[in-house]
């Protein structure tokens, strides 16, 4: 809202000219941050307070490690990250720019699928009976094609042409260009694989927000850099027109976790339940798919494709069809923790690997 | 475009007006002679109701019209066309159950022509009534009488009947469309409770009471005075499980042959899979030789099958059969002692039901088959000395037999057809209801997952205290359960086979131990695409895990048991290994001191995998004797992972509670070496402390504290000490 009325000043009224800031990428980016992360610092104490007395709290799981005392903690923390960001992009964002409202959209979906997710499980009183797993995935389902169909035709936020090329970390040109329907079908699966990845890893304090963060960050500096004629075409980057507004969103986002680390930090007050890990994933994905990075994200988000596919292995090879255990536990996580490793100590020790992890992204900026 | 809503509008008009116009043929209709469409079949069981039903009709109204519908080739194409009623074809097929397959497919497929079909033959027909009397060979029917009713289309009314006291699939899903279900028990009721009325079972040619010296003088053979007649069938097909405990209960029966006199159906089962009187007479040949056979003759008769059963029924004191509706309700309505063998894994298991219902009245004594892998398949079995002692032991029971001829009575719905009549002409002579009946309802059988929910949470409660008889409730059921969990074990998916080994371990089966042995050290491969992928034997891993697991549960040592362990502690998979280990400490009172079990425990302290380590160390504790086990466990203090070195500790520990150590400087001094630092810790909440303190007291008033949580404790008040 602010950058469209600030511009408007700008036409009419060349004094305020000071008001021009807010037409760089960077100043949006800084207050939009801010904005979200002072957001969630106003609102948090109110909202976990409300969440306890209208009983939306974290429900014991079945089976698993103990979470005994977890259980009872306010959950559905994720509508508290969306609102920062929705909040900060109203003030700050360019609405007319598709790389703001595809992501807008992916994470509005994710969490008010993650939303019905949470309020099943609190309504049955049990914590593995949430959305059966067919409907999250028809739900996942639907937004991945509608996306996917949105990319490959005349709506492409990158262009019909760019839609089928396939980028890959560490070299400069197009390995391959896909036919838009082979290409769709890609898309799809990897935005569910993603938002799913996100949800399996969001199982100990902090541990799903923070690794979101420096993937976060990282993307935003990539759209950044794409964004910008100049950059990108001193980095040999394929100039994507408008993407630089994904840096804004991202940055929103990074405040909006910070914020909510502040009070998801071990041992948590809030957890960000399914609302705030698929709408993270879901977020997430749409963001690698526009800019172009969908095989930067193994790299850069490997600790989520980790989680993901030990999980997954885990369950579906081993336990479902050869009837042992492959992993010690899955996923990834719980498998630390069953070798003898406290929970605070297995997350800051996957921050870590997260955090290298983006490093090595980074890195793929200028070696190529 | 318009084009196309022009033809969509010309179809849906075009059949609301043929939909209009058959409804006014079908009103003008009803005012002739009433036409009722009849079916169900597959076997004489679903037939014979009809066709009773039928009779009871004609007897009322003369011109009733009748059709009955079936499926060529089964049992009504040949019951119909003697009883002389007009029949008609349709298709049907099986519900094979309802997970995604391609037999689902087929069924679905088959039941929606056989519907079309249906359809058909109802608007021609144009029927008053639908009497359905189960088997899926009245879905279609009842389903296009369903549609007929949902479009208004037909005013037609559907009756089903149940003869059993689970009702099958075909009834239990379109029932609740249904006008009335008649039903055979009370029990049933509570699956129909807003249109179900208790009728019993119709009985067609009716089975009278006959005098038992006249009876006695019609039969073709004689029968000594002074004995007790025992009548052994199993249904007009025979059941192989019932002639073999025949076969091998006569060697213990004839020692009582002066005052018994046993009559043994065979059965006219002649197929490929089971040849009832060859069968029979080979295996009598083989245990008695000829002359064996033809001494028993003053005792034993046999025949393939009794046309004249109600003869038989009259002279014998007690009945040996199968369960199933059509036999139980002869056997009520004679008020006749019957020993019940139900064969078990039918749908909804109504051999089962029906059984306990009985029993529960004590109208009938109940003998469950035996699961026994044979022959490398799965055999159900019957001990013939079991069945002999069972029945000399009812026999002598006078008070007993009486009891069950008077309760057996009561279960009998007597005018089974004149109720159904007054239900189907809606004169409500009857009261047909929940209230006309005395015998309360049983508790359903649990499935195999709940039984196994109920028992596992029972054991982890209380392993020490734990009885499976307790929780199962009533000893009958323990005992089927207990067969079916047997019958599990041989199943080809591997995840139904670990639900059997857990069962059978938390019923404490104790007689399928070799079995469980059996497949814990079972080395048959998995297929090439298993193995590539991680797999290993056929058992998998969770089966051999949950073997060892089993054991511990049944609690019963033996030498097999020991050999079957120490095999464990080699498998390949970690978690047999860890289970194993386990085991060893569970049944470490008995392993204490023994030198092979020491030196596996050792090796195990070597393992690769950490888990084993943990569980050897500990059970290195409860049997160590001597030195080398304690040597074993210091040698452990600086173990990478902190559990091991925990589980060191806990070893050292229990070797002084067992006293088979001292304290002494050395000791310490090589305790104090423990590397003690790790990665794990417990969190501690203080607030959750006091709040479990509180719910404490508001729970138990007036009891002292738990140890440790008093409110002088300064942690508990949340300052640092």
């Amino acid at each position: 809202m602010i950058y469209q009325i600030a511009n408007i000043i700008l036409d009419s009224w060349p004094a305020f000219s000071f008001l021009r800031l807010v037409n760089y990428l960077t100043f949006r980016a800084i207050v939009a941050a801010l904005t979200s992360a002072v957001f969630v610092f106003l609102f948090s104490r109110r909202f976990i307070l409300y969440m306890h007395r209208r009983g939306f709290q974290d429900q014991q799981r079945e089976t698993g490690l103990s979470t005994h005392d977890k259980s009872g903690t306010p959950t559905m923390g994720g509508v508290l990250i969306v609102g920062a960001v929705v909040f900060s992009m109203i003030l700050w964002g360019n609405w007319r720019n598709p790389f703001l409202l595809l992501p807008m959209i992916a994470m509005l979906w994710h969490a008010l699928m993650g939303f019905w997710d949470d309020y099943t499980k609190i309504l049955k009183k049990s914590g593995n009976r949430g959305l059966s797993e067919k409907t999250k995935l028809a739900l996942q389902s639907l937004f991945s094609a509608g996306f996917a169909w949105i990319m490959v035709g005349p709506l492409s936020p990158v262009g019909a042409e760019m839609a089928g090329r396939l980028y890959v970390p560490f070299i400069k040109v197009p390995v391959a260009t896909l036919h838009p329907l082979i290409y769709a079908v890609f898309i799809f699966l990897f935005v569910i694989f993603v938002s799913n990845a996100v949800n399996i890893t969001d199982g100990l304090d902090g541990l799903a927000i923070t690794p979101s963060l420096f993937v976060m960050g990282v993307l935003g500096v990539f759209a950044y850099v794409q964004g910008n004629t100049i950059y990108s075409a001193y980095l040999f980057y394929p100039y994507l027109k408008g993407a630089g507004e994904l840096t804004v969103f991202g940055a929103a986002f990074v405040g909006a976790g910070l914020g909510f680390l502040w009070y998801n930090a071990y041992p948590a007050q809030i957890f960000m339940g399914d609302t705030g890990s698929l709408a993270i994933g879901g977020t997430v994905a749409v963001m690698s798919v526009l800019l172009k990075q969908e095989f930067l994200f193994p790299i850069l988000g490997g600790l989520f494709v980790a989680e993901a596919l030990s999980s997954q292995i885990q369950d579906k090879i081993g336990v479902r069809w050869l009837g042992r255990r492959l992993f010690y536990r899955a996923p990834l996580h719980h498998n630390l923790q069953h070798r003898g490793i406290a929970e605070t100590k297995v997350v800051i020790r996957l921050w870590i690997i997260s955090g290298l992890l983006a490093l090595v992204a980074l890195a793929t900026l200028k070696i190529r | 475009m318009i084009y196309w809503l022009i033809s969509v509008g010309l179809i849906l008009t075009a059949t609301a007006v043929l939909g209009l116009w058959g409804a006014r043929l079908w009103r003008r209709d009803l005012q002739g002679p009433r036409r009722v469409v009849l079916t169900g079949g597959g076997t004489g069981g679903h037939v014979n109701p009809a066709l009773a039903i039928a009779e009871a009709i004609k007897n009322r109204e003369p011109h009733t019209r009748f059709l009955y519908v079936g499926v060529a080739g089964k049992a009504e194409a040949v019951i119909v066309k003697r009883a002389g009623l007009p029949l008609r074809f349709v298709v049907s097929r099986g519900l094979p159950g309802f997970r995604p397959s391609l037999a689902l497919l087929r069924f679905l497929f088959t039941w929606v022509v056989g519907t079309v079909q249906s359809l058909g033959i109802l608007v021609r027909f144009r029927p008053h009534w639908i009497i359905a009397t189960g088997g899926y060979v009245s879905a279609p029917i009842v389903t296009a009488g369903v549609v007929l009713k949902a479009l208004r289309i037909g005013p037609l009314k559907i009756f089903l009947h149940e003869q059993n006291s689970v009702p099958g699939q075909m009834n239990l899903l379109l029932g609740r469309y249904a006008h009335r279900v008649f039903l055979t028990f009370p029990q049933t009721l509570a699956y129909f409770p807003k249109n179900g009325a208790v009728v019993g079972y119709p009985v067609r040619h009716s089975i009278l009471e006959i005098p038992k010296e006249e009876a006695r003088k019609r039969l073709p053979f004689t029968i000594p005075e002074g004995r007790k007649v025992v009548f052994i069938f199993g249904g007009s097909q025979g059941a192989r499980t019932i002639n073999r405990a025949v076969v091998e209960a006569l060697a213990v029966l004839a020692e009582h042959r002066d005052r018994l006199f046993i009559i043994h159906g065979m059965g006219l089962a002649a197929s490929e899979d089971y040849h009832a009187v060859q069968d029979t007479e080979a295996l009598l040949k083989a245990r008695y030789g000829e002359e064996g056979v033809a001494s028993f003759q003053d005792f034993y008769y046999r025949q393939d099958y009794f046309h004249n059963i109600a003869e038989i029924y009259a002279v014998s004191d007690l009945v040996v059969c199968r369960s199933g509706a059509g036999s139980l309700n002869e056997l009520a309505r004679l008020g006749k002692p019957s020993l019940l063998i139900p064969k078990a894994n039918l749908p909804g298991d109504h051999q089962v039901m029906n059984a306990r219902a009985m029993k529960q009245a004590r109208a009938a004594e109940v003998l469950f088959e035996d699961t026994v892998v044979e022959e490398g398949g799965l055999q159900d079995r019957i001990d013939g000395v079991v069945l002999a002692g069972k029945i000399l032991e009812l026999l002598a029971d006078e008070a007993k037999l009486a009891e069950m001829t008077q309760k057996c009575r009561q279960f009998f719905r007597k005018q089974a057809t004149a109720r159904i009549l007054s239900e189907l002409y809606g004169d409500r002579r009857f009261d047909n209801g929940w209230t006309a009946h005395s015998l309360e309802s049983l508790p359903p059988l649990l499935t195999n997952t709940q039984l196994l929910r109920r028992l596992q949470k029972a054991y982890d409660a209380d392993p020490e205290h734990y009885d499976p008889e307790r929780i199962a409730g009533i000893a009958e059921d323990l005992a089927y359960y207990r067969y079916r969990a047997a019958a599990l074990l041989v199943h080809p998916a591997w995840s139904v086979r670990n639900l059997g080994v857990k069962l059978i371990g938390l019923t404490r089966y104790q007689e399928k131990t070799p079995t469980v042995l059996h497949m814990l050290l079972d080395r048959t491969p998995a297929s090439r695409m298993e193995r590539f992928f991680g797999g290993d034997y056929r058992q998998v891993g969770f089966i051999r895990r949950n073997a060892v697991t089993a054991v511990m549960v049944m609690n019963r040592l033996d030498a097999s048991v020991e050999e079957a362990l120490m095999g464990a502690m080699e498998d390949p998979y970690y978690e047999v290994r860890a289970q194993a280990c386990r085991a060893v400490s569970h049944f470490g009172r008995h392993l204490a001191g023994k030198e092979r079990w020491l030196k596996i425990l050792l090796t195990k302290l070597e393992d690769r995998c950490f888990e084993v380590k943990v569980e050897a160390a500990r059970a290195l504790g409860e049997i160590g004797t001597d030195g080398r086990a304690l040597e074993a466990l210091l040698s452990l203090g600086e173990a990478f992972h902190w559990q091991v070195r925990n589980a060191a500790l806990v070893g050292v520990r229990r070797l002084m509670e067992r006293q088979v150590i001292w304290p002494c400087e050395d000791l310490l001094r090589r305790v104090g070496r423990f590397i003690l630092t790790a990665p794990d810790f417990r969190p501690h909440f203080v607030i959750r402390e006091n709040f479990n303190a509180v719910m404490h007291l508001c729970r138990h008033p007036g009891a002292a504290r738990p140890a440790g949580e008093s409110p002088e404790n300064g942690a508990v008040l949340g300052k640092r000490a």
